[in-house]
């Protein structure tokens, strides 16, 4: 009650007082007996005890009430507690008025509800950082159930738990991060070097990867397509290198082959340095781009159709001068053997180089049958000028005017003296001449061709012819004899006249040799032709020279300009099949090769005051001490 | 009927009370003076109606009981094993005899008109205090007891003595050669206090282990089985029970309810008869050392004192209450109160 109930004791125990005085007198004036009083005044006992009791029951059920609530409050503080791993730290209030612990424990409650909240707060905050990182991370395979809030164990412990696996989910995030963000520079250095767009390439990985701001995708399929990129890229990158280096290597080749000037090479000094290059070494922009490889091919291309113009010119070469020593052996081209004609060089048909071989090869049969038939030939001009010389002669005897006095009268007479002696050496002369074919051909097998038809039988046509002559000449001459005699005797009779008809026949008959006239002409023009050639099959030339120069002397300077076209001032490289098929005759001084490959856990009892005895004479003595 | 609680007022404070721990306190059986024994090696004499400190009478150590032999004198028993007489006017003090050990309890029977002292001794002593010349001029006589004496009690010829290890002698102080029984404790643990019913029909005994039991003097199977223990001074927290010494027992020398105290510092008034609490009042600063009813049993004095339960500890300071005991007729008048109070409040 609110009020001290002393305050009003006074006033109202007068009434009391004065009650029970008017109850005596009612009583006096009824004459009670003493029981009657007593039981009233039992009644009125047991009234107030009533009353007494209901109030006090009242007051009662009420403390029971807040007993209960604040009962029901510990509890439940007690529960969030053990929810949140915490022990109980509420001390039990020393038994003080119940209001007081009502109120202090409904704010401790609240007090508890608050941390429940925070706490739940931060576990919500943790967890939703893990799903969005789990989600980054592997967006197909997040399992809500797996990151539920059990909502009966908020323990820091299990926060540090979730915290922990945060860290580590954070630390693999930012591993991936960092995973993407190398695999995005590799490819960025290489597409640099192949000269492939770098933003449409990874946009091809996977839209949204070339974004320079914003989240990158960090999941494993990004990640492997990246490096699949990559290796995409490194294949690209390898498969160019390679290209660039076969081109390289051709051009080093064709360069070695043509002498080709420093000048010219400089230009391609960077592709030719990265001959033997790994992939890793090609880091500069555009190195293996399209654009540059097709650069690099059109220059080889335009190496490789110069070659095979130089190999043309060669081959024409060749066969010119095949054709002239036939010319003047007066061999002719066997009829088996393949025409190689220059158009079919031109378009590629025939192989330049092959035609080069064969025409060598030619060209060396050709030079060395010349060297055999040179005594021969040479016999055979003799004998054809002799022949020539006897033709003249038998004019000049047919000319009746041949005694004249004419200009060069002299000489003619000079000439035909010359040639009488000449034709009497004739038959010793195709003898002999007979004599040496007959042992060359058995020597060589083969009939000695002169001009396309058998020497031999040329000669035995000559004999037969001037047989013949001879026979005609002794007919004739018998026939003037007897004409003579005739003539004398008709001279004697009538006198002497020439017969025309005898130099005709002549005329003809040396008319009927088989020789051509181009064959005579050819003659003519190999007579005036310097025959002194140094045929030299296999020259070792000094210097090194990269193209064959078998039969290609130094000494011929008419060869000069032909040589000039296939100087090479560098020396030749170790370089591969291409030049032995063009028979390179020197042992190379082996050059350097010039792009080399340089290229992280008592028993006894004592009451109160026994004890309280000791310890009181102890004190005293520590103060008596003191 | 539940217990109720009384509103809290804890009585009366007595001024100048001793300053260190009560021993125990004792009504006059005349008046309404009150003689309280301290550890503070003092007797003290108060008027509790007047709130008046009537005397003060130094001991050599702490005093460990008192008596009133009447109005003019009164017994003390000391630690430092002497019993003396103290006549309160004039503060004239003489020793009736010694012990061996410090003397724990003093009783006066008026009955024999002796003075009856029980000491860690062992033993049990009877003094004359009319042959107080000299120290053994006063000895009646010495009964051995089985262990040291806690406390003692008196009612009509019969003396109840209850001893460490639980034992409880039961004399007639017209034949004290030997103890008229011999008992033990039906309390498991270490007696505290014993006293006997005012009808003089047994006794009342309370151990450590906040519990009471009621004993009968009659040996006879029928008085035998209307004895009983119950629990109290007790506080029951999350399912376990914390228990406290019942220190002080004291009856009502008219209704025969009592009144005990414990180290809890509670006063919980018994209905013995009906085995019910009637009421509790609400809680002393601290353990309560000793309760003594008025001789009217109007009043009840209350000694708020540490008791050395938990040994040295820091404690609330020691003090005396007196407080209106609600008898009968207060409860009749109370009544009325009440429920004249309820029709003008309500």
């Amino acid at each position: 009650m609110a009020r001290n109930p002393n305050d009003r004791l006074p006033q109202v125990e007068t009434t009391c007082e004065s009650l029970l005085n008017e109850l005596q007198v009612i009583w006096d004036e009824l004459g009670e007996s003493d029981a009657e009083k007593d039981k009233m005044l039992l009644e009125l006992e047991q009234e107030c005890l009533n009353v007494y009791r209901r109030k006090v029951d009242q007051v009662n059920l009420y403390r029971a009430q807040l007993r209960q609530q604040i009962a029901d409050s510990e509890a439940e503080i007690a529960a969030i507690c053990s929810s949140m791993g915490e022990r109980p730290v509420h001390t039990r209030q020393s038994p003080g008025f119940l209001k007081e612990q009502l109120k202090a424990t409904s704010l401790k409650l609240e007090e508890m509800h608050k941390r429940k909240s925070e706490r739940m707060n931060q576990f919500l905050e943790v967890l939703d950082q893990i799903q969005k990182i789990s989600t980054e991370i592997c967006p197909t395979e997040y399992d809500p159930s797996k990151f539920a809030i059990d909502g009966s164990d908020l323990s820091i412990r299990i926060l540090e738990d979730l915290q922990r696996q945060l860290q580590s989910l954070q630390k693999e995030k930012s591993e991936r991060l960092r995973q993407v963000m190398d695999h995005l520079n590799t490819l960025k250095k290489m597409c640099i070097v192949v000269g492939i767009d770098f933003k449409e390439t990874i946009r091809e990985v996977q839209p949204g990867l070339d974004q320079d701001k914003g989240s990158k995708n960090i999941s494993n399929s990004t990640i492997e397509s990246l490096a699949s990129a990559i290796e995409n890229m490194r294949k690209i990158k390898i498969e160019r290198m390679q290209k660039l280096q076969d081109l390289a290597t051709a051009m080093l080749e064709l360069w070695n082959l043509m002498d080709t000037p420093n000048e010219e090479q400089q230009q391609f000094q960077k592709v030719t340095c990265n001959i033997a290059a790994s992939e890793q070494e090609f880091t500069e922009p555009n190195a293996l781009s399209m654009d540059y490889i097709n650069y690099v091919e059109a220059e080889v291309l335009r190496l490789e159709q110069l070659k095979a113009s130089k190999l043309k010119e060669l081959v024409l070469r060749k066969k010119t001068e095949l054709e002239e020593i036939r010319r003047r052996t007066h061999l002719v081209a066997e009829a088996d053997e393949p025409e190689f004609s220059i158009d079919a060089v031109e378009a590629g048909a025939t192989d330049a180089s092959l035609v080069l071989e064969h025409m060598e090869a030619q060209l060396s049969t050709a030079k060395e049958e010349a060297f055999s038939r040179k005594d021969i030939l040479e016999r055979v001009e003799k004998w054809l000028a002799a022949c020539e010389e006897e033709t003249w002669l038998e004019d000049y005897n047919r000319d009746e005017n041949r005694y004249s006095a004419g200009r060069g009268a002299h000489l003619t007479l000079k000439r035909a003296e010359k040639a009488r002696a000449l034709v009497s050496k004739i038959p010793a002369m195709v003898d002999t001449l007979e004599n040496k074919v007959t042992a060359w051909e058995k020597e060589r097998g083969t009939e000695f061709i002169y001009d396309g038809a058998p020497l031999l039988s040329m000669l035995e046509e000559y004999i037969t012819v001037s047989q013949e002559k001879e026979q005609e000449r002794k007919r004739q001459r018998d026939q003037k004899k007897l004409q003579g005699q005739l003539t004398a005797e008709k001279e004697v009779l009538y006198g002497s006249k020439p017969s025309p008809a005898k130099l005709q026949s002549f005329k003809k008959t040396h008319k009927t040799l088989t020789l051509s006239p181009s064959q005579r002409i050819s003659l003519g023009a190999a007579a005036t032709h310097t025959p002194k050639k140094a045929y030299e099959v296999g020259t070792v030339s000094s210097g090194t020279r990269g193209i064959d120069n078998a039969g290609l002397s130094e000494k011929s300077s008419s060869n000069a300009t032909a040589t000039a076209a296939f100087e090479t001032s560098s020396p030749s490289e170790d370089v591969k099949d291409t030049t032995k098929a063009m028979r390179v005759s020197t042992p190379k001084s082996p050059r350097k090769v010039a792009a080399d490959g340089t290229g992280e856990g008592d028993a006894t009892e004592y009451s109160f005051e026994e004890r309280r005895l000791v310890f009181y004479l102890s004190r005293k003595r520590d103060e008596g001490a003191l | 009927m539940s217990a109720a609680t009384l509103p809290a007022t804890g009585g009366r404070e007595l001024s100048n009370p001793p300053s260190d721990g009560i021993s125990n306190l004792r009504f006059s059986n005349h008046s309404d003076l009150l003689l309280v024994s301290s550890w503070d090696r003092s007797l003290r004499l108060y008027d509790a109606g007047a709130d008046a400190l009537k005397g003060e009478f130094a001991h050599a150590g702490p005093v460990l009981d008192c008596c009133f032999h009447d109005d003019s004198s009164g017994f003390s028993a000391c630690s430092d094993h002497m019993v003396r007489r103290f006549v309160f006017g004039s503060g004239k003090e003489d020793i009736l005899g010694r012990h061996d050990a410090p003397v724990r309890c003093v009783e006066y029977s008026y009955a024999t008109g002796q003075v009856i002292t029980g000491s860690w001794d062992k033993t049990l002593k009877c003094w004359d205090p009319r042959g107080a010349s000299g120290p053994d001029h006063a000895l009646v006589g010495t009964y051995p007891q089985p262990e040291r004496v806690y406390s003692l009690s008196l009612v009509g010829h019969r003396l109840v003595v209850a001893t460490a290890g639980r034992h409880v002698n039961v004399y007639d102080l017209r034949n004290m050669s030997q103890p008229e029984q011999r008992r033990e404790s039906s309390l498991k643990y270490q007696t505290r206090c014993v006293r006997c019913y005012p009808n003089g029909t047994g006794f009342a005994l309370s151990s450590v282990e906040g519990r009471v039991a009621m004993e009968f003097f009659d040996l006879s199977e029928a008085a035998q089985a209307k004895k009983y223990a119950f629990k109290c001074h007790r506080k029951s927290e999350a399912g376990r029970d914390t228990v406290y010494p019942v220190n002080a027992i004291a009856f009502h020398p008219i209704y025969g309810t009592f009144a005990t105290g414990g180290c809890d510092g509670y006063v919980n008034v018994w209905d013995g008869n009906n085995k019910k609490r009637l009421y509790q009042y609400s809680k002393y600063p601290t353990s309560i050392a000793a309760l003594s009813f008025s001789r009217d049993g109007r009043q009840l004095a209350v000694a708020s004192s540490y008791t050395f339960e938990e040994g040295d500890i820091s404690h609330e300071p020691d003090t005396i209450f007196v407080r209106n005991f609600a008898g009968r007729t207060q409860l009749r008048s109370s009544c009325l109160l009440l429920r004249f109070r309820f029709v003008l409040d309500v």
